[in-house]
C-alpha cells in the first residue's frame, strides 16, 4: 500500500472517530458501549497483528490484558500513583515483557500444539491472579476505585470523566494504536510477519528468523492487550478480576473472527455486532440468557461459510467488482504442435527475444575469500528409523560449477538437498560450505550464508502477489535474518525495489508481477520458485527438479533460463531430464539407493554401464526386483 | 532513511481538534438535555438528578445474580424487589406503615425498574449498572448478593453520584473499608453475625472446642470468618485448627474436606454461600464429616435447608436477617409473608425480605427528605430517627449508613417436628443489633463527598 | 496440613481425580493424533454426557440408563458432529478447526444453559454404591472409590479395543500416518468418524460417571477442558498410555499440592506442564515428529 493510501485512510478513520460522539447518540448509541467497543478494538489491533497477519491463533491474550490492567489498576488505587498515563504507560510494558517471557514458553511448539498451550496459560494466570496473588489483585473483588484520566497542558486541564467526556481520550488511543499498528504492518517486519502465516516453512528457507519474528508479534500483541486493560479499568473506574478469564480471550477471538481478520478494524467492527447484539437479542427480543447461544450460532456459521468476517467480506466483494482476472498468458498456439515442432518454435523464440538482463551477482558468502571446494560434504548419512536414505556420501563441488545430479527414484536425491540446505540434520557427516563447517546450524542461517535451494513441490507464498513473494526473499537478502524496522514503510527499503525488479527481469515475470500467485500457470509458478531462490542472492543454488512437469517448450525456455542465471554462482541441478541435464551441467553425479554411485562429465555418465543398470535393473539378468 | 514529512504537522493539529471537541463536547452533551423547570433548580445537576426525576416516573436499575453460583439466591431477592416496587407504586398499607408519607409511588412518581444478570461478577454487575444509569437516568440503582459486587457498586455509585442502596452482602467491608457517602446497606453483616451467634455456640457446645472453617475466597469469606473466629478465640477459647480457603463455585470439595477430616475438628463451620453452601455441606455429609461434627452456619443461605435436606440442617445454629416465622411476634412481619406468599407461592426467605426492606426504607428516606436531590436523600438517611421495620424498630446509623438492626439466630428442626413444608427452622433468639456493631470507624470506613 | 493420614487420603483422593482425567484425557488425544483436530468442545461433551444422563435418570429413574445415555449419546453426537461439520474442515488451515470446535462448545454450553437453566442439579449415585466405605485410615465415600474403578474398567475397554481389534490397529496406525492408511485403501474418513465417536463417548461417560460426585453446571466442561490439554501436553499427542501417565500425574499434582495450599494446585499444574515444554516438549511418552 501507499504511503499516500495509508494516509487516507488514516484521515478517514480519524473523521469518521470524531464524528461519531455527534452521529451515534442518533442511533441510540450509549456513550459507555460506545466506549467499551473502542477498548475491545484496541485489543483486538494487536491480536489481529498476532492471528490475522501471523496466523497465530493465542487464546491466552486475556492473560496480558489482566497483567496490563491490573499493573495500573494497582498503581492507580493501592500505590497511590498520581498519573494515570503513565500508570497506562507502564501496565502496558509490563504486559510485553510478560507477553515476551511467555511468549518464550508458548512459541516453542507451533499450529495447533501452541493455540492448546495459550489455552492453559490463559486459564492458569486466572487461577494464579485469583488465588495466590490476591494481595495485590483483590481477588474475587478486583481493584475499585480507579481513577480517570486527567491532561495539564498548561493553559487548561482536560477531565475526561466518564460516558462522552471519555470518548475523546479512548478514542485517542484507539487512533494512536490504529495508525501505529498500519505502520507495522506495512513495514517489512509486516511483510515478514505474512509470509510466516502463509508459508512458514519458506519464510525461514529463506533466511527470515521466523521464531523472531514470531516473538516480536506476540509481545506486540501483549502490549496492546495490556494497554486495553488499563483503560478498560478507567472506563469502568474498576479493574475485574474477569479481564483474565479465558472467556474474555474467546470473546477477542469470536468479535476478531465475525469482524474479520487480518483487517486492523474488523476486531472494532465485530466488537461493536457483539456488544450491540447483546443489548439487541436481549432488551428487544427479550431473549434473556439464550442471547449468547445465538451469538454462538452465528459464529459457528460464520466460520463455516463467511471465514473472512465481515469487513474481509466487503473487501472481496469491493476486489471482486474492480478487478477482472485476466486469462492467464499461455503460451498457447492456435494450432496444437508435436512435441517437437513446439521444441523447435520455442527455441526459436529464445534466441530470437535473446533478452540482455544482466546476470544478478551472488550477494551472500560464507567466505568469499575461499579458494577452496564451494560445498565439501563427507560421509553424509540420514536415518529415519529403520530407513537409509543416504549412506556416507562424499560430494564436493567447484566455486562456479554447474553440477547435476540424477538418479532412479528413491535414490536420496532430496533428501540429500534437506541436509545440504541444513532443512534436516544428517545422522553422520559433515558439511562445509565455502571452508566453514555448517553442519548442524538451521536453513535460515545457511541461507544468510549463501546457500539456498528452489523446492521441488512450489512453496511459494499462495495468496500474495508475485511481486510480493519475491520481496519477501528480497526483504531478508538486504535486511539480514532479523531486523526490528518496525516503522518504516516497506516501499522505502533501499535497494528492496531494484533487487525485486532486477529477480523478476531474470525469471521473465516482470509482466506478471501483480497477479496473486493462484493466477499463474504452472510454468510461471516454476519460475517463481526459481526467482525466490534467486533473489536470495545464494552463491550456491540448489535446484530439486526445476523442469518437473514441463511441457517440452516450458522446458527449452526453463534451462535457458537456468543457464542464464548460472552466471556468477555455483548451481546444483538435480532432475529426471536427463536431456536437459546433460545439455546444462559440466559434470553429473550419480546417487542409487542412498549411496553415491559414480561421478563424472555427462558423456561418462551415459556410457557408463553402472548406470544403465541402476536405471533399467539389469541388461541381462531377469528382474529379481522392482527399481528402487 | 525516508522523511516522513507528512506525520508531525498533522497528528498533533488533529489531538488539539479532538481534545477541544472532546472538552467542548463534555460540556455540550449532558446538558442537551432539556431542563424540566421543577422547584429544587436551585442545585447544580449531579449524577442523574434532575434528569432522571424530572418524568411522571422514576428508574431503578437492579442487578442480580441470575445464573452462576448465586442464580437461586438472586432470584429470590428480585422478587422481593418486585414485591416492594409493586407495594410501593399502589401504596400498600403494609410500605404505608413503614413509609408513613407515602401516598402512591415515591413523592408521587411511579417507580420503573430493569433487571440485569450480573452472575455473581463484580465487572457485568457494573457494565449493566452504567447503562441503567446512562441510558435511563436510574435515579437509584440496587445489587448485590456477592459483597464483590457490592463493593464494586459502591464505587460506581460514589463515581457516578446515584445512590446505590444494597442488596444482599455479608462482608464487613461493605460499609466498613470500602463504604462510600452514596451507598446504604440494611442487612446484618460479618460482624454482628458473629457477635450474635457467638454467645449461642459457646453455651450449647462450651469452651476450648476445635473448629474447622471453610471459607470462600473473597471479601465476605474473610471477613465473615475472621469475625467469627476472633470472637469465639476471644471469648471461648476455642481454636481453629484448620482454615480451607475455596474459590467461588468450586465444584469439588473433596481435598479441602479430606483435610478437615484429618485436622481432629470437632465443629464444622461453613461460610460458603449460595450454592457452594449446598454442594460442600453435601459432600461434607458423603466423606461422613456430618454428623460426626456439628455444623454451624454463621451466615444463613436462603433455601439451604431446602436443597441439603432438613436431616442434614437438623440441630444446626444459623444467625440469618429473616425467618418466616417472626410472623408470629412481629404484625409488619406477618402482613409481609403474607403478601408474598400470596403473590409468589412460598414463604419469603431473606435474600427477598432483605430486598423488600431495602426498597421501604428508601422510599420512607426519600418521603422524608422531600425531593430526589441525592445529597438530600443521604442526608436524610444521616438523621437519626426510629424506622419502623419487618423486625421491630430500627434505625441507620449516620457515619457509615448500616442500618442498626436485630440478628435472628435459628436453629435446625428436627424433620419430626416440621409443621409443614417450608418450617425448617426454629426462631432460638431475637438479639438486639446495636450492641452488636464494631464503633463506626473501626473497620476504617471513610464515606466520599456529597457532591 | 502435613500429616501421614492426609497424605494417603489426598493420594487417594489425587488417584480418583487422575482416572478421570485420563479417561476424558485419552478420548481428546486420540482424536488428535488421529484426525490432528484439537477438538475445543471436548469439555463441552463431558458436560453433555452429564446431562444427557441426568435427562434419562429424570425420565426413567435408572442410574444404568442414564449411563447408557450419556455414553451412547453423545458417542451419536460425535459421529453427527463429524459428518455435518468437521469433515469440511479436514482441508482448511488448522486454526480454522480450532475455531469452528471452540464456536460449537460456546453452542453446546449455551444450549444446555437455556433448556436447563444454569441452576445446578444433581444426579444421585446408585443405591448399591451410595453411603460412606471406611478404608482403614479414613472415611471415604463408596462412589467415589466406585468412579476410580469404573473409569478403570472403561480404560481397560479403550484399551482392548485400540490394541486388540482390527479396527483399533487401524486408528493407530491413522495416528502415525493417516496418508498412508487412506493409501492402504481403507476408508479413512469412516475411520475419523469412528475415532471421533469414540473420542466423545469417552467423554460422555466420564460425564456421567462423574456427575454423582460434583453437580451439573453448564460450566463443569471449561475447568475441565484445561486440566485436558495440560494432560495431553505432559503425557504426549497421540499417546493412549501418555493420557493415562498424563492425568494420573495430573491428579496427583492436584490433590497433593491441595494438602499443603488448595490454592496454589493450578499453578503447581503450570509448572508441570512448563517443566515438560522445556525438558520434553513432545510429552513424557509422546512421539517425536508429532505435531
Amino acid at each position: 500500500m501507499t504511503r499516500r493510501r495509508r494516509v487516507i485512510l488514516e484521515v478517514i478513520a480519524a473523521l469518521l472517530l470524531i464524528a461519531a460522539p455527534f452521529v451515534l447518540p442518533y442511533l441510540n448509541a450509549a456513550p459507555n458501549t460506545v466506549n467499551r467497543i473502542l477498548v475491545w478494538g484496541l485489543f483486538g489491533l494487536g491480536f489481529d497483528i498476532l492471528f490475522g497477519y501471523t496466523g497465530l491463533l493465542s487464546f491466552g491474550q486475556s492473560a496480558f490484558y489482566g497483567t496490563g490492567g491490573f499493573v495500573a489498576a494497582y498503581l492507580l488505587t493501592r500505590a497511590g500513583f498520581p498519573h494515570v498515563i503513565t500508570a497506562l504507560v507502564i501496565g502496558m510494558a509490563v504486559a510485553a515483557v510478560v507477553g515476551y517471557l511467555i511468549g518464550l514458553l508458548a512459541l516453542r511448539r507451533t499450529g495447533i500444539y501452541f493455540a492448546m498451550i495459550t489455552v492453559a496459560i490463559a486459564e492458569i494466570f486466572f487461577f494464579v491472579e485469583f488465588n495466590p496473588l490476591s494481595e495485590w489483585t483483590g481477588g474475587e473483588n478486583g481493584l475499585p476505585g480507579v481513577p480517570t484520566p486527567k491532561l495539564a497542558l498548561g493553559f487548561t486541564t482536560l477531565d475526561f470523566s466518564s460516558g462522552w467526556s471519555l470518548y475523546p481520550f479512548l478514542a485517542f488511543c484507539y487512533f494512536v494504536g490504529l495508525v501505529l499498528a498500519l505502520r507495522i504492518v506495512h513495514s517489512p517486519v509486516g511483510s515478514v510477519l505474512v509470509a510466516i502465516r502463509e508459508n512458514p516453512l519458506r519464510a525461514a528457507a529463506l533466511g527470515h528468523d521466523v521464531w523472531a519474528y514470531k516473538i516480536t508479534a506476540f509481545v506486540i500483541a501483549a502490549a496492546y492487550a495490556g494497554l486495553a486493560g488499563g483503560l478498560l479499568g478507567v472506563l469502568q473506574g474498576f479493574m475485574p478480576p474477569d479481564a483474565f478469564m479465558f472467556e474474555t480471550s474467546g470473546q477477542l477471538i469470536i468479535q476478531t473472527a465475525i469482524g474479520g481478520s487480518g483487517t486492523l478494524v474488523g476486531p472494532l467492527v465485530g466488537a461493536a455486532v457483539w456488544l450491540f447484539l447483546q443489548d439487541f437479542l436481549q432488551a428487544t427480543l427479550k431473549l434473556g440468557a439464550a442471547w449468547k447461544l445465538v451469538l454462538g450460532i452465528v459464529f459457528v456459521l460464520l466460520v463455516c461459510f463467511l471465514r473472512q468476517g465481515i469487513i474481509g467480506g466487503l473487501k472481496a466483494l469491493a476486489l471482486g467488482a474492480r478487478r477482472r482476472a485476466p486469462a492467464p498468458a499461455q503460451e498457447a498456439a492456435a494450432v496444437p504442435l508435436s512435441a517437437e515442432e513446439q521444441q523447435a518454435a520455442a527455441q526459436a523464440r529464445v534466441q530470437r527475444e535473446q533478452r540482455h538482463v544482466a546476470a544478478m551477482p551472488a550477494a551472500h558468502h560464507a567466505d568469499a575469500s575461499f579458494r577452496g571446494p564451494i560445498l565439501q560434504a563427507t560421509g553424509l548419512t540420514k536415518r529415519f528409523g529403520g530407513v537409509v536414505a543416504n549412506e556416507g556420501i562424499d560430494f564436493s563441488v567447484r566455486a562456479g560449477e554447474l553440477r547435476g545430479i540424477i538418479g532412479p527414484n528413491g535414490a536420496g536425491k532430496s533428501t540429500f538437498f534437506k541436509m545440504l540446505t541444513c532443512e534436516i540434520a544428517p545422522t553422520a557427516g559433515r558439511i562445509v560450505f565455502e571452508g566453514r563447517d555448517i553442519t548442524g546450524l538451521g536453513v535460515t542461517d545457511v541461507c544468510q550464508l549463501g546457500l539456498t535451494k528452489s523446492y521441488q513441490v512450489n512453496q511459494l507464498f499462495n495468496r500474495l502477489t508475485v511481486r510480493q513473494n519475491v520481496e519477501i526473499a528480497a526483504l531478508a537478502e538486504l535486511r539480514g535474518k532479523f531486523k526490528l524496522d518496525l516503522l518504516r514503510s516497506v516501499n522505502s527499503v533501499p535497494g528492496l525495489g531494484e533487487q525485486v525488479q532486477h529477480t523478476l527481469a531474470l525469471v521473465n515475470l516482470t509482466e506478471r508481477a501483480d497477479a496473486p500467485v493462484a493466477e499463474l500457470a504452472y510454468g510461471e509458478k516454476r519460475r517463481l520458485e526459481v526467482g525466490l531462490a534467486l533473489a536470495s542472492s545464494p552463491s550456491l543454488l540448489l535446484l530439486d527438479e526445476p523442469l518437473a512437469g514441463m511441457s517440452p517448450s516450458e522446458r527449452v525456455e526453463t534451462v535457458a533460463l537456468l543457464k542464464s542465471i548460472a552466471q556468477g554462482r555455483t548451481m546444483i541441478v538435480i532432475d529426471h531430464d536427463m536431456d536437459a541435464l546433460f545439455e546444462l551441467a559440466e559434470r553429473i553425479t550419480v546417487l542409487q539407493e542412498g549411496r553415491l554411485l559414480v561421478e563424472g562429465t555427462p558423456q561418462d555418465i551415459k556410457d557408463n554401464p553402472l548406470v544403465q543398470e541402476a536405471y533399467l535393473g539389469g541388461i541381462q539378468e531377469p528382474l529379481e526386483h522392482e527399481p528402487a | 532513511m525516508s522523511e516522513r514529512t507528512d506525520l508531525p504537522p498533522q497528528p498533533s493539529r488533529r489531538t488539539l481538534l479532538r481534545a477541544g471537541v472532546g472538552a467542548a463536547g463534555s460540556v455540550l452533551l449532558p446538558a442537551s438535555v432539556a431542563l424540566p423547570a421543577l422547584a429544587e433548580e436551585q442545585h447544580p445537576p449531579i449524577g442523574t438528578w434532575p434528569a432522571g426525576a424530572s418524568g411522571d416516573s422514576v428508574f431503578i436499575g437492579i442487578s442480580v445474580p441470575r445464573t452462576g453460583t448465586y442464580a437461586v439466591q438472586g432470584e429470590d431477592e428480585l422478587k422481593g424487589y418486585q414485591l416492594a416496587i409493586e407495594h410501593i407504586n399502589e401504596g400498600h398499607p403494609l410500605i404505608k406503615a413503614i413509609s408513613p408519607k407515602t401516598t402512591k409511588g415515591v413523592l408521587g412518581k411511579q417507580l420503573k425498574f430493569g433487571v440485569a444478570d450480573s452472575a455473581a461478577k463484580p465487572n457485568e454487575a457494573v457494565q449493566a449498572q452504567q447503562r441503567f444509569i446512562t441510558e435511563n437516568k436510574a435515579i437509584m440503582i440496587t445489587g448485590g448478593t456477592s459483597s464483590a459486587v457490592a463493593v464494586a457498586l459502591n464505587k460506581l455509585a460514589q463515581r457516578e453520584k446515584v445512590l446505590f442502596v444494597c442488596g444482599i452482602s455479608g462482608s464487613n467491608d461493605t460499609t466498613g473499608k470500602d463504604c462510600v457517602r452514596y451507598g446504604v446497606r440494611q442487612n446484618f453483616y460479618g460482624q454482628t453475625a458473629a457477635n450474635a451467634i457467638g454467645p449461642v455456640l459457646l453455651k450449647v457446645y462450651g469452651k476450648n472446642r476445635k473448629a474447622a472453617f471453610m471459607t470462600p475466597d473473597y471479601t465476605y469469606g474473610h471477613t465473615v470468618t475472621k469475625s467469627v473466629n476472633d470472637y469465639l478465640t476471644k471469648n471461648g477459647g476455642w481454636t481453629m485448627v484448620t482454615n480451607q480457603v475455596s474459590p467461588l463455585g468450586a465444584p469439588d470439595y473433596s481435598s479441602y474436606l479430606t483435610n478437615i477430616a484429618n485436622s481432629g475438628a470437632e465443629v464444622l463451620v461453613n461460610v460458603n454461600w449460595g450454592h457452594d453452601a449446598v454442594l460442600s455441606t453435601q459432600q461434607a455429609k458423603r466423606f461422613g464429616l456430618l454428623p460426626k461434627m456439628k455444623l454451624v452456619i454463621p451466615y444463613q443461605i436462603p433455601f439451604l435447608a431446602r436443597e441439603v435436606g432438613a436431616d442434614v440442617t437438623e440441630g444446626v445454629y444459623a444467625a440469618t436477617d429473616f425467618w418466616w416465622t417472626l410472623g408470629d411476634k412481629y404484625p409488619l412481619a406477618k402482613q409481609f409473608v403474607d403478601a408474598f406468599d400470596k403473590k409468589f407461592g412460598y414463604k419469603p426467605e431473606w435474600g427477598a425480605e432483605n430486598a423488600y426492606m431495602e426498597f421501604a426504607l428508601w422510599a420512607e428516606a426519600v418521603e422524608h427528605a422531600g425531593s430526589f436531590y441525592p445529597p438530600d436523600v443521604i442526608k436524610s438517611y444521616e438523621s437519626p430517627r426510629k424506622l419502623n421495620s419487618v423486625v421491630g424498630e430500627v434505625s441507620w446509623r449516620p457515619q457509615d449508613h448500616q442500618l442498626i438492626r436485630p440478628v435472628i439466630i435459628v436453629r435446625g428442626k428436627k424433620p419430626s417436628e416440621m409443621r409443614n413444608k417450608e418450617d425448617f427452622w426454629e426462631v432460638v433468639e431475637v438479639v438486639p443489633g446495636a450492641g452488636l456493631m464494631q464503633a463506626p470507624t473501626a473497620f476504617g470506613c471513610n464515606p466520599g463527598s456529597y457532591t | 496440613m502435613l500429616s501421614w493420614t492426609n497424605f494417603w487420603s489426598q493420594l487417594f483422593n489425587g488417584l480418583a481425580l487422575g482416572a478421570l482425567l485420563a479417561l476424558i484425557s485419552s478420548g481428546l488425544t486420540i482424536i488428535y493424533g488421529t484426525l490432528g483436530v484439537l477438538n475445543l468442545a471436548h469439555g463441552a461433551m463431558f458436560m453433555l454426557g452429564g446431562y444427557a444422563g441426568y435427562a434419562a435418570w429424570q425420565a426413567t429413574g435408572s442410574f444404568l440408563l442414564a449411563l447408557l445415555a450419556g455414553t451412547l449419546g453423545l458417542g451419536l453426537l460425535g459421529v453427527l458432529m463429524e459428518r455435518v461439520v468437521i469433515r469440511h474442515f479436514y482441508a482448511r488451515p488448522p486454526e480454522d478447526q480450532l475455531l469452528v470446535t471452540f464456536g460449537l462448545s460456546i453452542c453446546f454450553v449455551e444450549a444446555v444453559r437455556f433448556i436447563f437453566s444454569s441452576n445446578s442439579l444433581s444426579v444421585p449415585a446408585p443405591e448399591a454404591l451410595s453411603g460412606i466405605s471406611s478404608l482403614g485410615i479414613m472415611m471415604y465415600p463408596t462412589y467415589r472409590l466406585a468412579v476410580v474403578g469404573i473409569c478403570a474398567l472403561a480404560l481397560l475397554v479403550l484399551y482392548v479395543v485400540l490394541y486388540r481389534t482390527r479396527l483399533g490397529l487401524i486408528v493407530r496406525a491413522g495416528i502415525d500416518d493417516a496418508v498412508m492408511v487412506d493409501s492402504l485403501g481403507i476408508d479413512v474418513y469412516r475411520v475419523f468418524m469412528v475415532v471421533f465417536g469414540i473420542g466423545a463417548m469417552a467423554a460422555g461417560f466420564a460425564g456421567i460417571v462423574n456427575a454423582p460426585v460434583v453437580s451439573l453446571t453448564p460450566e463443569v466442561g471449561e475447568a475441565i477442558l484445561v486440566q485436558t490439554f495440560v494432560v495431553v501436553v505432559i503425557g504426549g499427542v497421540g499417546s493412549f498410555p501418555g493420557a493415562i501417565l498424563g492425568g494420573l500425574i495430573a491428579g496427583e499434582i492436584i490433590s497433593l499440592t491441595s494438602m499443603v495450599n488448595p490454592g496454589y494446585a493450578y499453578v503447581m499444574l503450570f509448572a508441570a506442564m512448563t517443566l515438560v515444554l522445556l525438558l520434553r516438549p513432545h510429552g513424557l511418552l509422546g512421539v517425536r515428529g508429532r505435531e
